[in-house]
């Protein structure tokens, strides 16, 4: 009963040896980096060199502070062309019950104006507020520092912050990435053995449930070695910009890890089980993708109504995704994680998960068997139902 | 005598069009047996069945008296009609692979089998750039590796070369002599007279002959002329039907002919280097059944 595992590591092995794979599993991150470091770094790069000198021409005459102060217009406008200062503004006579405030600079607008409203506003609102202590000061102008808290059933509160939903945020995206890339190698996987006809001397060693079952899992593996490695670049590249701060504060609950990884690998096997039945199915790969589409959308639905998903985890629809097994592990993980979930609930959908891959595996198998010599034909629906019994 | 292989009474049609129709037979351990007949007979679907690829709508196979097909898988060998190896595998790799699955991965043997086909130096090619004939010996290598007690044979000698036929041919006989079991299914069916002992003809999913060829070849009697000549052959008393093909012809004679009239007949207009009075060829035989 070990064929299916000599199966597996071949598949992985040969696969991921190809150019193709290689090519897209460390050309895709380089190009996408391409397409959105370069800009930003470019920007960014132009605004670091750049000192921002702000003056002000005030015509209420109750301003001052440390920028410079132009009695007119024309002198300000004149330092601007000859770049002695980068901005200034104009505090008009009535600002009092405008609030209007006209920034001129020598530039476009460009990614710095917040930055600049900010410098402004706290010029303002120093100036405002004077005579009032410096906390009050900071205050008005940072006026929340938000935490929320939520009562579950028993009324005891728990502590919200954002990690949960960006786990499940994050779990989406790299299960969906991974049904993508993996169903891709598993159809082309079986649909070229079809073709060159590898299959027949495999199937004359092998049954065509372990022949499935290494495919399964050896392409599977593939798929996961490619998101595993995107994964891991992603996070190299995360964790040494500024977006390491935030990955700091979020906490990652131990149990929620687990479920995850736990929804991870079954929704996978669900997904990846039913691509090899479609790549037994399908006469090419360009037809079988067409097919596997249909359920990567299936997949991402909980995605689409998520805001149903979590305000209302009691209604029908809520439910039918919560067990349904290609889109309860999306659902699950982001109810999970925002903690609307019972614990009997987890338990089913699991369980209906696992049945799930074992029936669906049985069913590929017979369709396997059923249609799997018959090249260059696609059997039409009433055929699959017919081998299905 | 313990038999290998036992088919009986197996159909199977595919979407509702009958590609075999009950069919029964056994073959012998240790036997050469053909299962010819021309394309589209239904040979392949019966070894697809035999190696439980596809399995029959009615009826029984066993295989080394088993009907379980896992337990035999293992010690069956197969080359299949349509070649398939991955093109981007070297000739090693791939025959370790293929064995690795037989659960008797041996590198040794397939390096043996690699010299005795004259392909050792070939052996960390890819597969791709070597040429039909090549990939066709790399095949038969797979198919036997394992030392296997069945071996399956489907078309065996298509696209090789005289010298390549030679060498599978002696290979296929030598094997039959280490007591392995063989099936050569082929539409050629003059390549297979000399190789078996036993034949099973097929025709549009039926059988149609069953037996050892010698015992079949005397069942339609000793009414053919193998001629070598130069010359012209007109028409001649007595012969029935005659396949020429240049130099060489093969005369069928009607029921009473007198042989030697037959020889006068020819000599007249043409000098003759051979005239054997035999058996028609299995070609002939199986031409004569269908058309009965």
């Amino acid at each position: 009963m070990t064929k299916w595992i000599t199966i597996a590591k071949h598949e992985f092995a040969y696969n991921v040896l190809r150019k193709e794979f290689l090519f897209v599993t460390f050309g895709l991150p380089l190009f996408m980096l391409l397409i959105i470091g370069l800009p930003v770094l470019l920007t960014a790069s132009s605004i670091g060199n750049q000192d921002i000198t702000i003056g002000y021409v005030d015509k209420t005459g109750n301003f001052e502070g440390n920028f410079t102060n132009y009695p007119g217009e024309d002198l300000a406008k004149k330092d601007l062309i000859d770049g002695k200062i980068t901005h200034f503004f104009v505090i008009p006579a009535d600002y009092g019950t405008t609030g209007k405030i006209e920034i001129f600079s020598a530039k476009k607008l460009s990614m710095s104006t917040r930055a600049i409203e900010g410098e402004i506003k706290g010029f303002l609102l120093d100036n405002l507020l004077k005579g009032d202590n410096k906390e009050k000061v900071e205050r008005v102008k940072n006026p929340i520092k938000s935490e929320y808290f939520t009562l579950n059933e028993n009324g005891e509160s728990g502590k919200d912050d954002l990690s949960g939903l960006l786990i499940s945020i994050a779990f989406a995206f790299f299960f969906m990435l991974s049904i993508f890339t993996s169903s891709n190698f598993l159809l082309q996987g079986v649909v070229e053995e079809k073709e060159n006809r590898v299959m027949e001397i495999l199937l004359s060693s092998v049954s065509h449930r372990e022949l499935l079952t290494g495919k399964v899992f050896g392409l599977g593996a593939v798929g996961l070695t490619q998101v595993f490695i995107w994964q891991s670049l992603g996070i190299a590249i995360l964790s040494s910009g500024p977006v390491a701060l935030l990955l700091k504060s979020i906490s990652i609950s131990i149990p929620l890890l687990i479920f995850a990884s736990g929804y991870f690998i079954l929704g996978y096997l669900v997904f990846a089980c039913i691509m090899a039945g479609i790549g037994a199915v399908a006469t090419t790969s360009r037809e079988g993708q067409q097919i596997a589409g249909i359920f990567t959308m299936i997949g991402a639905m909980p995605l689409i109504i998520s805001q149903l998903i979590l305000s209302k985890p009691d209604s029908i629809i809520s439910m039918i995704f919560s067990y349904f097994p290609l889109t309860s592990p999306i659902t699950m993980i982001m109810r999970i994680s925002t903690g609307n979930v019972k614990y009997y609930e987890v338990v089913m959908s699991l369980i209906i998960l696992t049945v799930s891959i074992l029936v669906i595996i049985e069913l590929s198998v017979k369709i396997f068997r059923a249609s799997l010599l018959m090249y260059g034909k696609k059997p039409t629906i009433s055929e699959l139902i017919k081998y299905v019994r | 005598m313990e038999k290998t292989v036992e088919v009986s009474h197996v159909s199977k049609s595919f979407n509702s069009q009958s590609v075999v129709k009950d069919i029964s037979f056994d073959i012998a351990q240790g036997e050469i047996f053909g299962l010819i007949g021309p394309n589209g007979a239904g040979k392949t679907t019966i070894i697809r069945m035999l190696l439980d690829i596809i399995r029959p709508d009615s009826g029984e196979i066993k295989i080394l008296s088993s009907g379980q097909p896992e337990e035999t898988k293992d010690m069956i060998g197969y080359l299949p009609e349509e070649r398939g190896l991955y093109r981007r595998l070297t000739v090693i790799d791939s025959l370790v692979y293929l064995g690795a699955l037989k659960n008797k991965q041996s590198k040794t043997k397939a390096l043996e089998l690699l010299e005795r086909m004259e392909m050792l130096q070939h052996k960390d090619k890819k597969l791709s750039e070597l040429s039909k004939g090549m990939q066709q010996k790399i095949q038969l290598i797979a198919a036997i590796c394992h030392d296997p007690q069945l071996i399956i044979l489907d078309e065996p000698f298509s696209g090789l070369d005289p010298v390549n036929m030679k060498l599978v041919k002696e290979m296929i006989l030598e094997l039959g002599k280490e007591g392995k079991t063989i099936l050569i299914s082929t539409h050629m069916m003059d390549q297979v007279e000399r190789m078996c002992g036993r034949i099973f003809m097929m025709h549009r999913g039926g059988g149609v002959l069953y037996g050892s060829v010698t015992e079949i070849k005397s069942r339609f009697g000793k009414n053919t002329v193998f001629l070598e000549f130069e010359g012209e052959l007109k028409n001649i008393p007595g012969v029935k039907k005659s396949n020429i093909s240049g130099n060489y012809a093969e005369l069928i004679l009607e029921d009473r002919a007198d042989t030697q009239e037959v020889l006068k007949a020819i000599a007249r207009d043409a000098r003759i280097s051979r005239f054997e009075v035999s058996s028609p060829s299995l070609n002939e035989i199986f031409i004569k059944v269908v058309e009965e």
